[in-house]
């Protein structure tokens, strides 16, 4: 059975993108608009993997990041970051949460900046998926 | 010693006389006769002569008409005796300046001599105090002629236009500085031309009202005004003038110009520079917009190339559509940027703004529906056709009602019913009021302060904060006005006004005329 993969992505064109790689490598898209309706898919889909982008209206990505990964239910689906924030900058805001006492979360699996080439996005979903 | 003359036939009265003034101090000479004394006077030039009137040869009278020719200050006593009172006469004519009566008293001679030496000393003060007058007027007049001569270069060589006039308003100074603002020369002015002709004419009517003391004016506060020149430019200058008065008399005025072409080209060369600095800055900002829209056009792309590859109808539109949104974003980016960075004249024609609104609303329904977000359109139906820069309305619009659906989008309060809201509507001076109205998540005050000042965005990479900087700028170059209200939690107004003209057979021309 083809693997699930949501999308988290705000952007309509990204998120067409994303749904035609993963049509085109075998996998089952699954797209969500924000933090909120990606966390409601994550309950209902039970996702294999997660593309999650950062900057995002209503609900960010960095929320919605932390939330699964101190879920111990959701905790061990592996996420993959795509966002026009680079990592450096994505990983300082991370150290910074956890100055301010959150609990300390594991690093993605992959994190990919925009624009990503479709090849590149493949390659990293295999790499993890298998 | 004073020297002394005596000119006298009579040897005995020239000893006599010789001895006794000789004894008073006096250096004497004696001639037998007048062509002896005037040899004797040329030499000497005595001050005081005295001389018989009836002498053999030259006689006294022509005696002292050559004395009196050699020296107007000779003072020269006449020695008379009987019967010569014809000849007394005559000698006082001729400016003789005493007399003495034969048989000579030693009194009535020192009393002459006296008053001659008076004479004499008065004489002398009065010449050197006329000298000095004379002297001290000279350098009065050179004072005067160097305060008059500097007061004159000062006039002449200011940048500055200085126009006086007389007081019938005619022109009598117009300096090099005047002909650099009016353009008119010297010649074509001074006393060819009055301040009605020359001046604006508030400024002409209020020097008029001045010079005929028809009421008090006060122009020496500086004030802007517009000169048309001779050859048609119109010259900014600052302004400032008076009415000149001699005792209450008014007998002239004058006026001051600066040009302000310089200044007024440097502030423009100032805010453009600020302005493409500004553009500078933020083109780092701007990388993540346009990285953004490079990932949707190869994204595109390659929606596009998989689905050809497929023959996928739904597909190869949708990637179609990513293509042409991206191509849109970017093309927008780069009109903002001219926008921003360039000057731009209002383009004016006739057109319907009510169109233009149905345009825009074409133009943003899908977004808005794919967010949820219903876009409501409120138009005045008296507003028909004006002459107006449809463009300036166009862009203006597109950023407000874009920006009012971001502002529902970032709304994190859930299960609102989103609705943006345009309207127009006709106000009094003709002027067109647009309205765009969201119920979004609204801007607090800092917020609001901070949007028209910089390039700021509350849209992170997903904004340029170009998009209300542009608008302002257009509505500002067309004369009009933006206002923005907003409450944070409950939504944002934003008012545009812009003035509009009536279509008028004239601006139909001059659209024909431009479209050839």
């Amino acid at each position: 059975m083809a693997k699930k993969v949501l999308n988290v992505e705000d952007d309509a064109d990204i998120r067409t993108f994303v749904t035609t790689v993963l049509e085109e490598n075998g996998y089952t898209p699954i797209m969500a608009i924000d933090g909120a309706e990606g966390m409601e898919k994550v309950k209902k889909e039970r996702p294999d993997l997660i593309i999650l982008d950062i900057l995002m209206p209503r609900e960010s990505g960095i929320k919605m990041y932390h939330e699964l990964k101190l879920d111990p239910s959701f905790k061990d689906i592996p996420i993959v970051m795509l966002s026009g924030v680079s990592k450096r900058t994505f990983l300082r805001s991370q150290a910074a949460l956890t100055e301010f006492g959150d609990e300390t979360v594991p690093e993605p699996q992959a994190y990919l900046e925009k624009p990503v080439e479709p090849e590149d996005l493949a390659e990293t979903l295999k790499k993890i998926l298998g | 010693m004073p020297k002394l003359l005596i000119i006298d036939d009579e040897e005995g009265i020239r000893k006599v006389l010789t001895l006794s003034l000789t004894n008073d101090g006096y250096d004497v000479s004696a001639a037998a006769g007048g062509e002896e004394g005037i040899e004797i006077f040329k030499r000497e030039s005595p001050p005081i002569i005295l001389t018989d009137i009836k002498m053999p040869g030259m006689d006294g009278i022509e005696t002292l008409k050559q004395i009196k020719e050699l020296n107007p200050d000779a003072e020269v006593i006449m020695i008379t005796g009987h019967g010569d009172m014809d000849l007394a006469i005559e000698a006082l004519k001729l400016d003789a300046s005493d007399f003495l009566n034969k048989p000579i008293k030693d009194e009535a001679l020192s009393i002459a001599l006296k008053r001659a030496e008076q004479r004499i000393s008065i004489k002398q003060k009065l010449k050197a105090y006329t000298d000095d007058l004379e002297r001290m007027v000279r350098i009065a007049t050179e004072e005067v002629k160097r305060r008059a001569e500097f007061q004159n270069k000062l006039i002449t060589s200011s940048n500055d236009a200085i126009i006086a006039t007389d007081e019938k308003g005619d022109i009598i100074i117009y300096n090099k500085g005047a002909e650099g603002i009016f353009g008119h020369s010297r010649s074509e002015i001074i006393r060819k031309m009055n301040i009605d002709r020359l001046y604006p004419q508030e400024i002409a009517s209020e020097f008029r009202s001045g010079l005929e003391m028809r009421s008090n004016i006060d122009l020496s506060e500086w004030k802007e005004v517009d000169i048309l020149s001779k050859n048609g430019e119109i010259v900014p200058a600052r302004f400032s003038g008076s009415i000149l008065y001699a005792e209450d008399e008014v007998v002239g005025s004058v006026g001051f110009f600066q040009d302000l072409r310089e200044i007024k080209r440097l502030q423009k060369e100032l805010i453009t520079s600020e302005r493409l600095a500004a553009t500078g800055q933020t083109v780092a900002g701007l990388a993540h917009y346009i990285k953004n829209i490079l990932n949707g056009l190869k994204g595109g792309a390659y929606v596009l190339n998989v689905a050809l590859d497929k023959s996928d109808t739904d597909k190869i539109e949708s990637g179609w559509k990513m293509i042409e949104r991206n191509v849109g974003r970017i093309s927008d980016l780069v009109l903002d940027l001219l926008a921003y960075s360039k000057e731009r004249q209002p383009e004016k024609e006739n057109c319907f703004p009510n169109e233009i609104i149905k345009e825009v609303y074409a133009l943003m329904e899908s977004r808005a529906a794919e967010n949820n977000i219903e876009i409501k359109i409120d138009l005045d139906p008296l507003l028909g056709e004006v002459y107006i820069d449809p463009k300036a309305i166009h862009r203006s619009l597109l950023n407000l009602v874009s920006n009012a659906i971001d502002a529902c989008i970032f709304d994190s309060t859930s299960k609102k019913r989103w609705q943006v809201k345009i309207t127009s509507s006709i106000e009094e001076n003709h002027v067109i009021r647009f309205e765009v109205v969201d119920n979004g998540i609204g801007m607090d005050k800092e917020t609001k302060e901070k949007i028209f000042s910089s390039l700021f965005s509350t849209k992170g990479e997903r904004g340029t904060g170009l998009g209300l900087l542009v608008t302002e700028k257009i509505i500002k170059e067309n004369g009009g006005m933006i206002q923005v209200a907003s409450q944070k939690g409950s939504g944002t107004t934003f008012t545009v006004y812009l003035p509009y003209q009536e279509v008028t057979e004239n601006s139909r021309q001059r659209e024909v005329s431009s479209r050839r």
